[in-house]
């Protein structure tokens, strides 16, 4: 077999000439690595050709095998993997000359999401990162709907059904509506609102044939959008609602839905290559078996050759009724025949795609149907459906994992996606769990917020781990607070609550300040974590006999004026702050608040009751006098 | 490495082309782009016979390939905010349109005329993107019928020939008788017959390797040997060699006077062709253009020829190459016999059927 000229070089690769003159290289992509791998090394002479240099990394899974027995000539064989939409790079040995090649690729990755005016997102753009993405947020940040859109984006379908049969009019961004109304009725040209979802992969990812300039941003990759705009077809009829006064509500029977891919072609079904697996938080309590997402997941689950047997065999099994016991009864209707009809009348079993086998299999747990399992069962069993190693789904949706699980199965369930999230899918997981946030790695997280989406970047990778271990901590409280206020522990949480009372008359959780104790977290790692979601915090720490500039030097590099203050005790006055408290208070009015006998030495019981002193002086009606870095505090929480 | 098949009709060039899809290593992705329509409905329904294969293979027409390829995903690029929309194919926009006009009608359907200078146009404005992408859809590209394009297309052809995917042409220079555009003035001189020279050129420029088939498998010995004399020597065309020595009973060539035609027809169920609806007006018999017949074959043909066919046919007048390509293609669908109907058959120097 004469050796493959090696041809056309690629230029963000390795060129003929970087190699020298007897050395030269090829590159090309595809879509499965490991039998192209094979099919180009069957192209060559093995026995003259010697395949060296192939490195492999750790990082793959799968690890890559020669066909048995390995050729002899393979001197040392590996192959280079360097992470998600990963470069293999193969250096094939031919006496003094080298071919090397080159395969980029293998996943799928979406780089980003764009979501314009469909339900909470005005404009949504968000970046998402390889392997595992976190995505939190209030309740109502649109958690789900980032999820939903992801979903209709890829499947052209909503809860299971196709987008134009679930299409209504809250769809659309509510500010949108209102405005365009507005605008409507004030008798200003305004454009109608509309739906824009997009998303977008890698340039060199496949499905190249979905590669285009398509979308909004006029980016050159493989993507889909979905469009909701008013149609063409009906612009008469809109024109004319419009005109008449019409309610405050889109006509969406007068809207089309454009499903296409970025090469600007429709798509009609969920494309092959974009298997996607969507387990959403809702569990299954009908008799009809499983979700639309679940079967979907199900069927992709099951290789062609398989799908075939089973669909040959439910055939089968139905055309066999039909042959067999339906066969005496369609005997005794002929013989009734001239009291029916005049053509032979029978019966059969319906052999209809409606009655194909996937609407007839469900999957089960220890022999329980899922539909009737426990709701942590079914959640169990979608993540391992979804995530197996077999399975084709390049993109995971999980919303709220946590839901329905006790403590132990979610710590289960999370050390199963934590297992199979690698190099081969990309994950999304919504949370309100601080603790599923914890385990699964704070580095992973995208905030959302008013529709708005910040990342957590450059966080020191022994702060993750940090969290991780730390897993039970309240983040989401640092996360998401309007304002946040952290202070040493529990009594200096409620003492700083009475005091802001005090100050402004209003209590601090009525304005949106959320004010969290450390418990077993460090000052410093919380002030990293706040500056890198730049978010606002005011800090108070007891001096613990250090200078407050002393205290402030570790953390400095997290701080900034006006937005991440640290406030020390003063150290002249106590090192926490039951001294402080003593020390700028008449004594008697502190003992009638805290109900303290004048034989008690009161630092002594302070101390020894740092919480119940606390809660006597936030439910006193007498208020007593605070410490200066307090004051402050307030002042810069106000 | 880019690969030209030029052979001779019957060569079973089309076959050669599944022939490759059906040796291709698993996995190995691959496009047939045919010009007709009837060729492209031939392959796939050849090619489905074949199926699953270890490759993938995708089968669409020219315009198909450069609609979906070329222009489609990156129209945008070279006009910004448009979207094709279909596919004008009798439209003109005139001479002097320029622009977007020159391009695309009023609904945004790309004109077939300038179709290829579009897809360039497109590729330029996406810096290579689009061939780019082709490049990650394929590693084979197999044209056939290669000989029907001209003008920009040839640029379309180079462009992919500079690229990393294997490209393999296979035509018959002499059936050159389609063009994506008649009135092309860009590379006129290789128009027709004379593309020959342009694949000649992209063989000593190193772009593209050329072989020559000149077995048939259809045509008897007889009918090759009249298709070859239809084209002047120094054109350089080897001589035309048949396999085929299945004797009919009826073989060869004839002339059949009109009153006969009908009877002919009867007798031996010929393929009745013509060059246009309007020549043989007067015959009504089934006939079918000559531009459509190509990749077909009959046991026996039934032609009625131009006046400059029966002035060949009479005094061996040379026909004029475009002519010559028509009588060829006309021919050489016949495995047993050609007929030459016309009113005074005595004067054609064939024998004469009569019923």
């Amino acid at each position: 077999m004469p050796v493959p000229a090696p041809r056309s070089t690629d230029a963000t690769s390795i060129t003929r000439n970087s190699l020298g003159p007897t050395h030269s290289a090829t590159v090309w992509r595809t879509l499965s690595f490991r039998s192209t791998i094979l099919d180009y090394l069957q192209q060559f002479d093995l026995l003259t050709w010697q395949v060296s240099n192939l490195t492999l990394l750790p990082k793959l899974k799968t690890p890559f095998r020669f066909p048995s027995p390995a050729p002899r000539s393979f001197v040392h064989s590996s192959i280079n993997v360097s992470g998600f939409g990963c470069r293999f790079t193969l250096t094939v040995e031919y006496k003094h000359s080298i071919v090397v090649k080159t395969w980029d690729n293998v996943s799928e990755m979406i780089e980003r999401i764009v979501i314009d005016g469909y339900r909470r997102f005005q404009r949504l753009d968000l970046s998402p990162i390889p392997g595992l993405n976190i995505v939190v947020g209030d309740n109502e940040s649109g958690k789900s709907t980032l999820l939903e859109a992801v979903s209709l984006a890829f499947t052209g379908r909503v809860n299971g059904n196709w987008a134009s049969e679930e299409l209504n009019p809250y769809w659309f961004h509510q500010g949108r509506v209102k405005r365009f109304f507005e605008d409507l009725r004030a008798g200003g040209a305004t454009s109608p609102p509309e739906i824009l979802i997009e998303i977008y992969l890698g340039e060199d990812d496949e499905p190249q044939r979905m590669r285009g300039v398509h979308n909004s941003i006029g980016a050159d990759c493989p993507g889909v959008s979905v469009s909701i705009a008013p149609s063409d077809d009906f612009a008469e009829e809109f024109r004319l609602y419009l005109a008449d006064t019409p309610p405050s509500i889109l006509p969406v029977e007068f809207y089309g839905i454009e499903w296409r891919d970025f090469a600007d072609n429709p798509l009609h079904q969920r494309p092959r290559e974009l298997a996607v697996s969507y387990i959403d938080a809702r569990t299954i309590r009908s008799t009809s078996g499983v979700d639309y997402h679940t079967r979907a997941m199900l069927t992709d689950y099951l290789d062609g050759k398989e799908r075939a047997t089973i669909s040959l065999a439910h055939r089968r099994s139905r055309q066999l009724i039909t042959d067999e016991t339906l066969k005496g009864i369609n005997e005794r209707i002929a013989a009734d025949e001239s009291f029916l009809h005049d053509r032979s009348v029978g019966l059969q079993m319906d052999q209809s795609s409606r009655t194909s086998w996937e609407t007839g299999i469900v999957p089960q747990v220890d022999g329980i149907p899922f539909a009737m399992s426990g709701q942590g069962q079914q959640a169990a069993m979608k993540v391992a459906l979804a995530m197996s190693r077999r399975h084709e789904t390049a993109f995971v949706l999980i919303e709220e994992p946590e839901n329905h699980l006790s403590h132990t199965n979610l710590t289960r369930l999370l050390s199963r996606i934590q297992m199979l999230a690698g190099d081969r899918q990309q994950l999304f997981v919504t949370t309100h769990s601080s603790f599923v946030l914890n385990r699964l790695g704070l580095d992973r997280l995208h905030l959302l917020h008013d529709g708005r989406t910040a990342r957590l970047t450059g966080l020191d990778e022994s702060t993750v781990k940090y969290f991780r271990k730390l897993s039970g901590y309240d983040t989401l409280r640092l996360v998401l607070a309007t304002k946040l206020a952290l202070v040493e522990g529990p009594s200096d949480a409620i003492v700083l609550e009475r005091a802001y009372l005090d100050a402004t008359g209003t209590h601090p959780t009525d304005v949106g300040i959320d004010i969290v104790a450390m418990g077993g977290l460090t000052f410093g790692r919380a002030l990293e974590l706040c500056q890198r979601l730049d978010r606002s915090v005011v800090v108070l720490q007891d001096n613990d006999g250090r200078a407050p500039d002393e205290v402030r030097e570790s953390v400095k590099d997290f701080l900034e004026r006006g937005k991440r203050e640290l406030l020390v005790s003063d150290q002249s006055s106590g090192t926490t702050l039951e001294p402080q408290l003593i020390a700028i208070n008449d004594e008697s009015l502190l003992r009638k608040v805290l109900g303290v006998a004048s034989n008690a030495d009161l630092n002594t019981w302070m101390t020894n009751n740092k919480t119940e002193s606390a809660l006597r002086i936030l439910d006193s009606p007498d208020s007593i006098a605070y410490p200066d870095y307090i004051s402050e505090a307030i002042e810069l929480l106000k | 490495m880019n690969k030209l098949t030029l052979a001779v009709a019957g060569g079973r060039k089309t076959q050669s082309i599944i022939d490759r899809c059906l040796a291709a290593p698993r996995g190995r992705r691959i496009l047939v782009v045919t010009y007709t329509m009837a060729n492209q409905d031939q392959l796939k329904s050849r090619l489905s016979r074949h199926r699953p294969m270890e490759a993938t293979v995708d089968v669409q027409g020219w315009f198909g390939f450069l609609l979906s390829h070329w222009v489609r995903p990156y129209l945008p690029k070279r006009f910004p905010g448009r979207r094709l929309t279909g596919f004008d194919f009798p439209g003109d926009p005139g001479r002097y349109a320029t622009g977007e006009n020159r391009f695309l009608d009023q609904a945004g359907r790309a004109y077939k005329l300038h179709l290829a200078q579009l897809a360039l146009e497109t590729d330029g404005a996406s810096s290579g993107s689009v061939v780019d992408r082709l490049t990650n859809l394929y590693d084979e590209i197999h044209i056939d019928e290669v000989q029907d394009l001209n003008g920009y297309d040839l640029e379309v052809l180079a462009r992919l020939m500079n690229s990393t995917i294997d490209l393999n042409l296979v035509g018959d220079v002499r059936q050159a008788i389609l063009h994506t555009n008649p009135q092309e003035r860009r590379h006129k001189p290789y128009k027709g017959l004379n593309i020959k020279k342009w694949f000649e050129e992209q063989e000593f420029a190193g772009n593209l390797e050329i072989e020559h088939q000149a077995t048939t498998y259809r045509s008897i010995q007889t009918i090759a040997d009249f298709a070859d004399g239809l084209f002047d020597p120094s054109l350089g065309f080897a001589p035309t060699v048949s396999v085929n020595a299945i004797a009919t009973g009826h073989d060869g060539l004839f002339a059949v006077a009109t009153e006969h035609a009908r009877p002919y027809l009867e007798t031996f169920d010929a393929m009745c062709l013509r060059r246009m609806k309007t020549s043989a007006k007067s015959l009504e018999l089934p006939f079918r253009n000559i531009g459509v017949s190509k990749g077909l074959e009959s046991q026996h043909v039934l032609v009625a020829p131009t006046d400059n066919v029966t002035k060949y046919l009479r005094n061996g007048k040379a026909l004029e190459p475009s002519a010559a390509c028509y009588l060829y293609v006309a021919v050489t669908r016949a495995r047993a016999s050609i007929a030459f109907v016309c009113d005074r058959p005595e004067l054609l120097r064939l024998p004469i059927w009569t019923p």
